[in-house]
């Protein structure tokens, strides 16, 4: 029936490799006669197929650039190109093979013992690096969210979420559905069913368990989804894998009432010499190779195992047409004979000739997402395994995860096993000899154990290890296995790529509603925050950009500016209790201020600490009018809403950033440009410095508040977006018979360092508060009690350790760059904040901290450029302007 | 083979009554104090309590980064210490701590950032510790894989590049330096958690342990994520929040990254160990909690924020995430030293995100206080009293995220 569909083949290190629809990677190497799959980490063994289930490590390869696939369970594709990987140089014959013979050499923890000079290790390390690491990086790619599959991100919202599509998790789903609850059913493999879809027993009933499920509209099935984590409050992180090319992983964020897990069991290998030769495989994966794919692994097989499993083991071989050798006791298995691959097994007794041995290996319960979760795994004899107990709240565990149908696999002699072929760990080739010395040393907490050895700590997260590892540590330490204890597990398992967890790219960039009038003008781009804002704006080709900054500056000093300042944080904070609020986060005093008036304002933590700064304008009694730097935005929301908590206060914060366009407008000729714009009164005596009006500008609606961070005449415009290109030509318009030009941040920022205005988190970092800074007039102690207060309490009575102040550089070529560093005699005293060349005085000024007991009026001090110290003096007072009159005009 | 007896690397014992020194919390920073105080000082009676198994706590869940790029002249010269000591461990204790020297990058994303690691390298030429400012140019030869393209989010502006930063093995320092204190005879009592602290006239008089009661002439506090909880017990209130931080690891590659690169707008760093896993940590949780289970959100911030550094990632896979638990100092600072209210109670905690690349100098210093009562200049700075005095370290400006 197979030969009728359609075939297609992948590269496989350049041999063609065909393959059916519905083949996975490996199965299709596998029935094309490829039995080596990897070598190993350390001693570069061959090893082949062993659980056909994505668990172990040994079918890692590259496909298509991408390191570490599980082929056999990635489902195959035309025209793949598949690799081996860790390999020198191929798969076949590997020279790094010859380090198994140099074992000796490398016995557990070995790197620790010798190597210790710093110098011998500096040179050794390079090599033990480039020996160690699987798969190689995949090729280089520049920017995430454009070459990527298009990974997503979902959330979903149940009643129960059921992990688990096997006999037990469809119960169950079934069983919730009938009475009302909205089921979510997650399953890993591609089609419901569990191991009774590749088994002879009860095929029918199964059956009608999937076709019930799939036709009940309560049950939301995630097919071929794995979840990998059972986080806090039952949130389950879950990848749904891709059906085809065009879609990505995703994550599927699902928070349910009740989760039920119903993930089963899983089998991992037993203890013997040479257990991890190509040619011994679990029976699941034997099982699966016969029962979905119709291929049998070997001729002769002996099959370890005892009772109904192993007999029902070697029906099922021979039903396919394998001869079974003989059934193997496992207490009676020495060793695995062969080079690489199985050519026998020696048992106690006697020597059997075979080509394949099928281990009826431990049977785990899945229960790493309830251990997780908080659930006890405790020991239990007769079962030879861990059980679950003690679920949190809210969740349950049914089927074989909970130890039903479970009985031990194998007795305690193979724990004596010293051998150093006798593979514990596959990842890490961590053999028993290895686990029994390490204890030996005194890493006998399993803990300690798994950190010095490694195991359980590869790709197969400890699945494949974990148990044989706590048996050795308990025999060897002579505790019981729950004293020993099983080691944490941690989420993601199974593993999740970076790329499903970073989901959608979502780092968006924010353009200002005037973008495409700056584009227009030749705005030269910068970043600030998310936004992108015009640095200054090009003139021609030959034009420096010194030059054009000068020629903005002097459009704002002589005659008028205007910026946009759309990306400047803007909250409206309305309701009766809205002066409280303000009161409480603000230093200052907030709740007098009258309506119509505009108040400078400073927020600080509870230490003192300066977070933001910006003004708040009070529009009508309960309506004030906030702004905030444009990194903070977000922040400042945040801040306001976490202080509203459990106050029961009448007061609604809203952040309307992305609903206004900003804009200032500044300079001498400042009045003249607006009041042909506007019907209000602009006259100095009724429209001062430091008040607001709400009135129409151009026709629109807009907030204007009298403010003059650039220190002239000026006005801030708010507007709703969809009027700020409109008001912005009008602004430009009206202003042309006064020469008006647009002008961007570094102008901006020239401007304001004449005036030494502060721009909180470039002059102020996270350890600055209001009293270094020079700004003791915003607190306002005497109010009752506000963030922060009683730290500012205590440092306004400590002496001050640093301040901030203004400094003229003497020789005007010397530009300290932002960061420089304040030295005196050769030892550093301060930092630069923000230097710039002043087109006023033709000086260099700027800002910086300086300790305290520098920071005298007139002092000379020196700031290290290039290496060298370069003399400048302390100036206090603003540069331009210091008594504010031109504010005023 | 001679090379390879395997000796054991520490005894077991049964609890005294009485030692002249006890050490709360076995990471570390207590094992180095122990370890200075027998091999400098000849204090050798003393236990080591840990509640969980040696290594349990911070000392194993860091993410193993040296570093003495600091901000302030106390910063600078203290980790310089810390980095000094370091580099001289493995042969002093005669095991390899697997430290390399790959060098440090700090990126910038933003002219606030960038004038931030400035500060930094000046500062640290100034105290003679190697750090300079490089360009995109300089960073793409050192990071071939790192993603320095023109792009509108965290363009790679500028990086602080600290050469003699690098990776330890840090259960490797735990357990290199528990052998040496085994060796000298002093005690270490995995599985023993203090319980309470008996406090009679201004001294700390018994420890009780789930094992039994204690009486020592000297206790000292060397514990990270319950250094309040721990104080408090003897009636000491710490200025300390506690906050998780997470950390994730990807399965082994070849090697591919050769330096430790942190982005602290990203609030990422990342490594790659000598095994060829990829070691990723985030900034602490916004929240106070003792939880040292991993959320998803972080998670997902970590990819995220790796991709974004090295989109050729996006098929490596996550094997696990844990947590840590930091405490954190109203000025991203440690304490150390004698505590205000009593006569014999030491404490060195507060160790935020940066304790375990400071254990040496840390252990070497303490050792030294608690031995001679010297206070070296070197560990001055971050004595209990200085919030009283109001004398906070500058650090936090640089701390955020500074890996």
């Amino acid at each position: 029936m197979l030969k009728t569909r359609a075939r297609f083949s992948f590269s496989f290190g350049g041999t063609s490799i065909e393959a059916y629809p519905g083949d996975s990677i490996g199965v299709a190497m596998f029935r094309a006669g490829i039995r080596i799959f990897t070598r190993s980490f350390k001693h570069h063994r061959a090893r082949g197929l062993m659980c056909v289930s994505g668990n172990c490590p040994n079918c890692l390869m590259n496909v298509d650039g991408m390191p570490n696939v599980r082929v056999c369970t990635t489902p195959a594709k035309a025209g793949m190109n598949v690799t081996p990987q860790n390999v020198f140089p191929s798969l076949k014959f590997d020279w790094l093979s010859i380090l198994q013979k140099l074992d000796w050499l490398m016995p557990v923890g070995w790197y620790y013992k010798i190597f210790t000079h710093r110098f011998i290790w500096s040179i050794v390390s390079p090599f033990i690096r480039k020996a160690a690491g699987l798969g190689k990086a995949p090729p280089i790619i520049n920017n995430f969210s454009s070459t990527t599959a298009p990974y997503d991100h979902s959330y979903i919202h149940t009643d129960v979420a059921i992990v688990g599509g096997g006999s037990a998790g469809l119960t169950a789903a079934i069983e919730n559905a009938k009475q009302g609850s909205r089921c979510v059913l997650i399953d890993d493999q591609i089609a419901l069913g569990g191991y009774r879809r590749f088994g002879t027993v009860d095929t029918n009933k199964n059956e009608n368990l999937i076709q019930q499920a799939m036709s009940e509209k309560q049950i939301t099935i995630l097919s071929h989804s794995y979840c990998f984590g059972l986080y806090e409050d039952r949130l389950l992180g879950v990848v749904q894998l891709p059906n085809d090319n065009t879609q990505g992983e995703s994550v599927t964020h699902i928070r349910a009432d009740r989760v039920i897990i119903a993930t089963g069991t899983f089998e991992a290998p037993l203890l013997f010499e040479n257990n991890d030769l190509v040619g011994v495989m679990l029976s699941s994966g034997v099982e699966r190779l016969i029962g979905l794919y119709a291929i049998n692994p070997g001729h002769q097989a002996v099959v370890i195992g005892d009772g109904a499993r192993a007999e029902h083991i070697a029906s099922l071989l021979q039903h396919a047409g394998i001869e079974v050798v003989s059934l193997v006791h496992s207490e009676q298995v020495v060793s695995a004979l062969g080079s690489e691959q199985v050519t026998g097994i020696q048992t106690v007794t006697t020597r059997i000739n075979c080509d394949l041995i099928v281990v009826c290996g431990h049977l785990v319960p899945n229960a790493g997402l309830l251990h997780q979760a908080g659930a006890s795994l405790e020991w239990v004899d007769d079962k030879g395994a861990f059980i679950p107990t003690h679920l949190p709240s809210g969740i349950d565990a049914i089927g074989d995860v909970t130890g039903e149908h479970i009985t031990p696999a194998a007795g305690p002699s193979s724990l004596n096993n010293d051998s150093k072929r006798c593979y514990v760990c596959f990842c890490e080739d961590v053999t028993t000899s290895d686990l029994r010395t390490a204890i030996d040393e005194g890493f006998d907490q399993i803990e300690t154990l798994k950190r010095y050895t490694t195991v359980s700590m590869g790709p197969c997260q400890g699945k494949m290890c974990q148990l044989s590892s706590i048996e050795i540590c308990a025999h060897k330490s002579k505790r019981s296995m729950n004293e020993t204890g099983v080691t944490t597990s941690r989420p993601p398992n199974p593993s999740v790529s970076l790329g499903a967890l970073a989901g959608p790219n979502h780092l968006s960039v924010k353009k200002s509603p005037l973008h495409n009038e700056h584009k227009e003008l030749n705005a030269v781009w910068m970043n600030m925050g998310d936004w992108k804002r015009p640095f200054y704006y090009s003139r021609t080709r030959a034009t420096t950009m010194q030059a054009c900054i000068e020629r903005e500056y002097r459009a704002v000093r002589e005659r008028v500016g205007v910026i946009d300042i759309s990306p400047l944080g803007k909250i409206e904070v309305k309701g009766r209790d809205a002066g409280k609020l303000l009161n409480l986060v603000y230093t200052h005093r907030f709740g007098n201020l009258k309506v119509g008036r505009v108040r400078y304002a400073v927020m600080c933590d509870e230490t003192g600490i300066i977070l933001d700064d910006g003004t708040i304008s009070r529009l009508s009694d309960e309506h004030y009018f906030l702004t905030t730097t444009t990194g903070n935005t977000e922040f400042v929301v945040q801040w306001l809403e976490w202080w509203l908590i459990d106050t029961n206060w009448d007061v609604h914060v809203i952040n309307v950033t992305g609903g206004r366009s900003s804009i200032n407008l500044a300079g001498p000729k400042a009045r003249d440009v607006l009041s042909q714009l506007t019907n209000v009164d602009l006259a100095s005596d009724t429209f001062k410095y430091m008040m607001c009006r709400q009135a129409e500008v151009a026709g629109a609606p807009a907030t204007l508040l009298r403010i003059g961070f650039v220190g002239e005449m000026g006005w801030e415009i708010h507007v709703p977006a969809d009027y700020g290109v409109h008001v912005w030509k009008s602004v430009l318009e009206a202003g042309s018979s006064h020469d008006i030009l647009p002008f961007g941040v570094e102008t901006q920022r020239v401007l304001r360092l004449e005036k030494q205005h502060v721009i909180v988190g470039v002059d102020t970092d996270a350890m600055s508060n209001p009293y270094d800074a020079a700004m003791p007039w915003v607190i306002k102690l005497d109010k009752e009690d506000f963030i922060g207060k009683a730290s500012l309490t205590t440092q306004q009575s400590t002496s001050v350790h640093e301040r901030l102040i203004g400094f003229t550089m003497i020789n005007d070529t010397h530009l300290p760059e932002d960061g420089a560093v304040l030295v005196c005699s050769g030892a550093p005293v301060g930092r630069v904040t923000s230097a710039r060349f002043s087109f006023l005085n033709k000086t260099v000024i700027g800002l910086a901290w300086i300790n305290a007991d520098l920071a005298k009026e007139g002092n000379s001090i020196a700031i290290r450029i290039n290496g060298n110290p370069a003399p400048a003096r302390i100036q206090q007072a603003a540069f331009y302007d210091p008594s504010g009159d031109r504010l005023r005009m | 083979m001679q090379l390879f007896r395997n000796n054991r690397m520490w005894g077991t014992h049964d609890l005294k009554s009485s030692y002249d020194v006890v050490i709360i919390g076995a990471g570390v920073h207590g094992l180095a104090t122990a370890y200075y105080l027998g091999k400098l000082f000849g204090v050798r009676k003393i236990a080591l309590l840990e509640k969980g198994y040696l290594g349990y706590g911070a000392s194993g869940r860091n993410t193993a980064i040296l570093r003495s790029n600091y901000r302030t002249p106390e910063g600078i010269k203290f980790y310089n210490a810390a980095l000094k000591l370091y580099e001289g461990l493995s042969s002093e204790l005669n095991w390899n701590l697997l430290f390399t020297q790959c060098g440090h990058l700090t990126l910038g994303h933003t002219d606030t950032a960038v004038t931030g690691l400035r500060v930094r390298a000046e500062m640290n030429q100034l105290l003679g510790v190697n750090s300079r400012i490089i360009f995109p140019a300089e960073i793409q030869e050192l990071v071939p894989h790192l993603d320095c393209s023109d792009r509108p989010r965290y363009p790679v502006m500028a990086a602080l590049y600290h050469p003699p930063g690098g990776i330890i093995r840090h259960d490797a320092v735990v357990w290199g330096l528990a052998r040496a204190c085994d060796r000298m005879g002093i005690e270490i009592h995995p599985k023993t958690e203090v319980t309470d602290i008996q406090v009679s006239r201004r001294r700390a008089e018994q420890v009780i342990t789930n094992r039994g009661q204690i009486s020592a002439d000297v206790i000292i506090n060397a514990t990270a994520g319950w250094a309040s909880t721990i104080a408090k017990m003897a009636g000491v209130a710490m200025p300390i929040v506690s906050h998780p931080l997470q950390a994730c690891v990807t399965e082994p590659l070849k090697p591919f990254l050769d330096t430790v690169i942190v982005s602290a707008s990203l609030h990422v760093y990342v490594n790659q160990t000598g095994r060829g896993e990829l070691v990723i940590g985030s900034e602490i949780d916004p929240y106070q909690s003792y939880s040292m289970k991993g959320t998803l959100p972080t998670l997902e911030q970590m990819a995220s924020s790796s991709v974004q550094l090295f989109p050729q990632l996006h098929n490596i896979r996550v094997l696990r995430q844990w947590a840590g638990i930091c405490d954190m100092t109203p000025d991203f600072a440690p304490i150390i030293g004698l505590c205000d209210e009593l006569e014999n109670f030491y404490i060195d905690v507060g160790w935020g995100t940066y304790g375990f690349k400071a254990a040496p100098a840390a252990g070497r210093y303490l050792a030294e206080l608690v031995a001679t009562g010297n206070t070296s200049a070197i560990i001055a700075p971050f004595s209990p009293d200085r919030f009283r005095r109001g004398r906070l370290v500058g650090e936090k400006a640089a701390a955020a995220v500074s890996h």
